[in-house]
Parts: C-alpha cells; sequence; structure tokens
C-alpha cells in the first residue's frame, strides 16, 4: 500500500466513524425533542425500561429495538468512542501492508495495550 | 436541560472544537467550567462529557490532518506507545498517590514552558539539523505541506529518548489526574523534539482520541457518561473541530502559538490552583 493510499485509508475510518456517531447523536437528539428522552419512535416504550437511568448502558439492545431516543444517542457515543480504537486497528492493516514491520508491530502493541486498559482497568 | 441550555453547551462545544483542534488539546479547559459553572452541571458528568469531546476534537480534527499530511503518524503511533502504557500506570497508581503535590508540579513547569513558548513566538520553523541515528531508524522524519509559507517543510525528530519519556509522562498524568494530556504532548513535540508547531498540534491531535478512548471504559462503567449531557456536547466539538482543521491552513506558526500560548496557561494555572487546594 502507497503512503498515500493508508493515509486515504486512515482518514476514511476516522471520517466515517464521525460520520455514523454523528447521525445517530444528531438523530437520538432531535427525537428527544419530539417524544423525550425515553419515549420511544414506535410508540412501544420498552417495559421498565423507562425507569433506567440515562447513564446506563446495560439494556441497550432492547431499547433500541424500540427507537429510544436515549438508546439511539447512546449508540452513536458509543461509536464515537470506538472510533480512536478502529483508527489504530486500521493503522496495524495500513503499516503490515506498506511492509513496514516495525511499526506494524508498534501499532500493534500500542492496540494490545489500548483494548487491555479498555476492558481490564475499572 | 431546557433547549436554551442545550444550545448553550452546544455553542460552547464548538468554540471548544476550534480550540482544539488549532492547538492540538481536547477542550476539556473550556468544556470543564462552562458545563459545571454555567450549566450547573455535576462534575462527574463534565469529565465524562469532556472525555466525549476530545475523542470528538481528535477524530474530527485528525481525519482531515491525516489525509493532508500534517499529523505524521509514525510520530503519533511511536509515541503512543509511551502514552498507552503511561496511561494504564497513571490509572492503577492513582488510588495509592496524592495528586495535590503532582498538580502543583506539573502547574509549575507549564508555566515556565509558557515562557519559553513566548520566546520563540516567532520562530516560523525549527532550525535546520541533521537528523539524529535513533530518529533515522524509526523514521521520524518527513515533511509537511505549510500553505501558509506556500512550501513543503521538511522536519526530522530530535532527542527521541526524551521525547518519549515526556509522552509517557502526558500519558500518566492523564491516567492519574484525567487532564491536561495534550498541552502536554504538544510541548513533549514541540519543547523536546523540536517538530515544527502544526505537525505538533496536529499529531497531538491524532493522539488525544486514543488516549482518552483508553479510559472511557472507566467513564463508562462508573456511568458518569449522560447521553442527554455529552449529545449537544459532542455534536458541537465535531462541527467545531471540522471547522478548525480547515482553518489550521490559513494560520501562521506564529498563529498556532498564539492559541496554544493562553491554553497552556490556563491549564498552568488550573493546575498550580489545584496543587494549592484552591477551589478551582
Amino acid at each position: 500500500m502507497s503512503p498515500e493510499r493508508f493515509r486515504v485509508m486512515v482518514s476514511a475510518v476516522l471520517l466515517v466513524g464521525v460520520s455514523i456517531s454523528a447521525a445517530l447523536i444528531g438523530v437520538g437528539f432531535l427525537a428527544a425533542l419530539a417524544v423525550g428522552w425515553q419515549g420511544s419512535l414506535i410508540g412501544a416504550a420498552v417495559p421498565g425500561g423507562t425507569s433506567a437511568p440515562p447513564t446506563d448502558f446495560g439494556d441497550l439492545p432492547a431499547r433500541l429495538a424500540s427507537l429510544e431516543p436515549l438508546a439511539v444517542t447512546q449508540l452513536g457515543l458509543l461509536t464515537l468512542l470506538a472510533t480512536p480504537v478502529l483508527r489504530v486497528a486500521a493503522s496495524v492493516v495500513g503499516f503490515a501492508l506498506e511492509d513496514d514491520r516495525l511499526y506494524a508491530g508498534i501499532t500493534l502493541a500500542v492496540l494490545g495495550v489500548l483494548l487491555a486498559s479498555i476492558f481490564l482497568l475499572h | 436541560m431546557t433547549p436554551q441550555a442545550d444550545v448553550g453547551i452546544f455553542l460552547v462545544s464548538v468554540c471548544a472544537g476550534i480550540l482544539g483542534s488549532l492547538a492540538g488539546v481536547g477542550g476539556g479547559i473550556l468544556v470543564i467550567p462552562a458545563l459545571t459553572t454555567i450549566f450547573g452541571v455535576d462534575v462527574h458528568l463534565a469529565v465524562g462529557a469532556s472525555i466525549v469531546s476530545v475523542i470528538a476534537t481528535s477524530s474530527g480534527a485528525a481525519a482531515a490532518y491525516v489525509r493532508d499530511r500534517m499529523t505524521d503518524m509514525r510520530v503519533g503511533m511511536f509515541l503512543e506507545l509511551a502514552t498507552t502504557t503511561g496511561a494504564v500506570c497513571g490509572a492503577v497508581v492513582a488510588a495509592f498517590v496524592a495528586p495535590g503535590f503532582l498538580f502543583f508540579l506539573l502547574g509549575l513547569v507549564l508555566l515556565l514552558s509558557a515562557g519559553m513558548q513566548f520566546a520563540r513566538l516567532d520562530e516560523e520553523e525549527p532550525p535546520p539539523d541533521a537528523p539524529s541515528r535513533l530518529a533515522l531508524a524509526l523514521r521520524l522524519a518527513s515533511s509537511y505541506p505549510d500553505r501558509k509559507l506556500g512550501r513543503e517543510v521538511p522536519y526530522s525528530a530530535r532527542r527521541v529518548p526524551l521525547g518519549f519519556a515526556m509522552m509517557w509522562v502526558a500519558g500518566a498524568v492523564s491516567g492519574l489526574l484525567g487532564i491536561g494530556s495534550g498541552v502536554l504532548k504538544v510541548l513533549a513535540m514541540d519543547v523536546a523534539m523540536r517538530l515544527p508547531i502544526k505537525v505538533s498540534s496536529a499529531t497531538s491531535n491524532f493522539m488525544i482520541g486514543v488516549t482518552a478512548a483508553a479510559s472511557a471504559g472507566i467513564y463508562l462503567s462508573r456511568g458518569d457518561v449522560d447521553p442527554r449531557i455529552a449529545a449537544p456536547v459532542a455534536l458541537g466539538v465535531l462541527l467545531g473541530a471540522l471547522t478548525g482543521a480547515r482553518l489550521l491552513h490559513r494560520i501562521s506558526n506564529r498563529g498556532i502559538r498564539l492559541v496554544f500560548l493562553p491554553v497552556l496557561v490556563a491549564i498552568g494555572l488550573e493546575m498550580l490552583g489545584r496543587g494549592l487546594g484552591l477551589p478551582v
């Protein structure tokens, strides 16, 4: 892979991640103005789901199924928070395709530390 | 939040995004005090929103900076090795360290480096020098297109071990204290490694998202990321970061330093204040 294509790929990963999250957060935010944060766009709020605190990401799939504005926004925020991780993962592939073993290794190590810190540090 | 407060948070966040994308920082210095003092948001939720703001600034601006060759991806990835391991160490020892003295010390360091920044305000590019063997081995030498100067500006990293060590400290500080990670990254690249200020800022921007993502899991599991506050912050910061990334090309290196300097002084004073136990 040429350095130019590598840059375009990393830039595209960032742009796609940012665009998807902005769209989800924007839709969720506007929908919340219409039906409230814990309402439902299809008029079927999850039973018990409406009492969930707005900082809880636990029962997200069920609340997404009823198109709850809060859940759509949360999915957008999770996408945003995952974007840098995906960017590092894409860089591992890019350096490997560029045949730069040193930097493929360095980036893989960063990805390992990053994933460990996300999932192990609580 | 009332719709008026939402609009207010959105506008503050646009400013934070522009400032952050130009200065290479996450904009927490603007977002956190605005949320707590103007909009009465709980400080934990404000810090949670600022993590979202850092990642939005980083990803939004870096999409443009990477494409435009302003970000040096090798410098960024090499130094992320230092920041991520530093952040893990900082987070692990956070429970055993009284941060007061550390805040005070860092505040002093930042204010001293503000003086150095002021002294080299007019420096448009680092003085030329032969690249070190380590910089060549690690391929930390490249060039960037400076549209304001109208030419390609070559550079190579110097004092790589010092820069790496400063980056480790920057990572540890963000793991330990949760703030100031962007300014320390810009300083490590600008002061220690003598990279051009635009490359330092754009590369710091590229890196801060990863540092913030490393601690995002902690904030999510604590319930500190409230979508009702984080949503207008994320949307505003993204708009600001995309705007700022276009502005960078039209601003001179002196201009970038003029944006960075007040951020540096503000964060230095905040840390000093916290170190002295003042209510900041």
